[in-house]
């Protein structure tokens, strides 16, 4: 059996047993990201008040970034915990170890994937307009991808090293969640914070998924540091992996 | 004869201090303690062949790495020093119902623990009913596992990992699970794997198994090889060395 098929089989058995028992099934993927951008939407637009931030229609603008982050951030808990929730299996089933952490991304990826319809369905309530930008997005998910791998790469073996990775985690990835720009757009940073905010490469991600809807002048600069930043992310992530994951085995 | 696993030099070193589940402040602020400090080898120089059909038998005490000497061979620890050849595919009996998710039905649990282990759709689909047969567990097929009892998780476990057809078995204690009938199974179809002409690496400290299926025996001491030779100069070695097997 090639890798492939055990990764295959992983994301199937993860999706599996995240609808098992539950009577929703696939409109949980929907209901979280839904329920998040109708409250900003309705905070933003009624309350903070003012059409300043993000694009219109907001609702649409919202969800964009959420669901991408609502992927991110599933994806980055999952595959921190990976080898600590799967440490019978990894210490009985040989397979490449650095699976165990990818399959948590792919499964939370098709949910992702399985939730962008809504867009759609948005889009055209909305009567928005789109572009032939909308091709960024499978560039963009490409390179969600590669960055969370890196991450998870980097993440699962020092959650099984020391497990108080995963309460600094939850601290991090909230202070993230405002720091890119979801809830507003990268214009709507000064300027002078615009290249930290170009550090992070979810902005540059974001920017993509979010280009085909919104035209965006300054969409090179995001694209290229989130691509150099992910790609190095991802081989760092390759290389501390492969470093510990001798005494990764022995701690699991 | 042709070599299936062939270890040379092996040598796992863990570290003596190490709690699990230390924090990172504990990683920060590493306390000065007066304990002895490094590592330790708990496996070193082990240098042994097992050839293709033999049925080897590893015994020591408690603590003396046998079992990090069969997980290495499962290939789900890797060695500090020298190397693992292992020629063919490995059906390991470690951690039996550890594969198993308790959310999952017994029939995705089939799919999955078997795919993972690598057997093919089309193989499991043939192999499928016999799985369940032996492990006596056709009336819960679509009952979620973790309404099981132990028993019938161990034994759909063994079921499950014995039928994956490949041509080393590797067994930590678990050669027969479950209440005396079917335990009586388990040896059954260890006895028939075995004159399939399968290759059976054994971990045990029970005389009666070790006695019914090696020929060839390993005591481990200390972190070394102490016999390399027949199963009754291995066991007589541990005996010298423990007084006596439990059974």
């Amino acid at each position: 059996m090639g890798k492939f098929g055990a990764f295959r089989i992983l994301v199937y058995r993860d999706l599996q047993i995240r609808y098992a028992g539950t009577w929703l099934g696939y409109f949980w993927t929907l209901l979280d990201p839904l329920a998040m951008s109708a409250i900003y939407w309705f905070v933003f637009s009624y309350i903070v008040g003012a059409k300043s931030i993000g694009e219109q229609p907001y609702i649409l603008f919202l969800l964009t970034g959420i669901l991408s982050w609502t992927w991110f951030n599933g994806a980055v808990t999952d595959s921190a915990r990976s080898l600590v929730i799967e440490s019978k299996m990894v210490r009985s089933i040989a397979i490449p170890r650095y699976l165990w952490v990818i399959k948590s991304i792919g499964a939370k990826g098709i949910e992702f994937v399985l939730a962008l319809p809504i867009l759609v369905v948005i889009s055209i309530i909305a009567n928005a307009e789109v572009s032939a930008a909308l091709l960024f997005i499978p560039l963009a998910f490409v390179v969600q991808f590669l960055l969370l791998s890196g991450i998870g790469l980097i993440l699962a073996p020092l959650t099984v090293l020391a497990r108080d990775t995963t309460n600094i985690l939850r601290i991090l990835l909230r202070m993230m969640f405002y720091l890119t720009p979801i809830i507003y757009g990268v214009s709507d940073i000064p300027e002078r914070f615009q290249t930290i905010a170009y550090l992070n490469p979810m902005t540059g991600i974001i920017s993509m998924y979010r280009a085909g809807f919104w035209n965006d002048p300054n969409l090179v600069t995001p694209i290229v540091f989130s691509v150099i930043i992910s790609l190095i992310i991802f081989v760092t992530g390759v290389i501390f992996f492969k470093k510990v994951e001798r005494s990764v085995l022995k701690e699991v | 004869m042709s070599i299936v696993i062939d270890v040379k030099d092996i040598g796992v070193s863990f570290r003596r201090n190490r709690k699990r589940n230390f924090s990172i402040r504990e990683m920060l602020l590493q306390q000065k303690n007066t304990s002895p400090k490094g590592e330790f080898w708990a496996l070193r120089n082990i240098n042994f062949q097992v050839n293709a059909g033999e049925a080897v038998g590893l015994m020591g005490a408690n603590g003396q790495g046998k079992s990090t000497l069969l997980r290495i061979i499962a290939g789900v620890l890797l060695p500090d020093e020298g190397s693992v050849t292992v020629n063919g595919g490995v059906a390991p009996l470690i951690e039996l119902t550890g594969g198993l998710k308790s959310d999952l039905t017994a029939r995705d649990n089939i799919g999955l623990v078997a795919g993972l282990h690598g057997v093919s759709k089309s193989e499991l689909k043939k192999r499928f009913d016999s799985i369940v047969e032996f492990a006596e567990v056709g009336d819960f097929l679509d009952t979620p596992v973790r309404h099981f009892s132990s028993g019938m998780k161990v034994r759909l476990g063994f079921s499950i990992v014995t039928s994956i057809d490949e041509p080393i078995i590797l067994v930590d204690e678990a050669l027969a699970v479950g209440d005396a009938a079917f335990k009586e199974k388990c040896y059954i179809r260890m006895k028939d794997l075995l004159n399939q002409g399968k290759t059976l690496f054994l971990v045990s400290h029970k005389e009666r198994d070790l006695k019914e299926f090696c020929t060839r025996g390993l005591y481990l001491k200390d972190g070394s090889l102490a016999v390399n030779g027949t199963l009754t100069e291995a066991l007589n070695a541990y005996q010298k060395d423990s007084g006596g097997l439990h059974d």
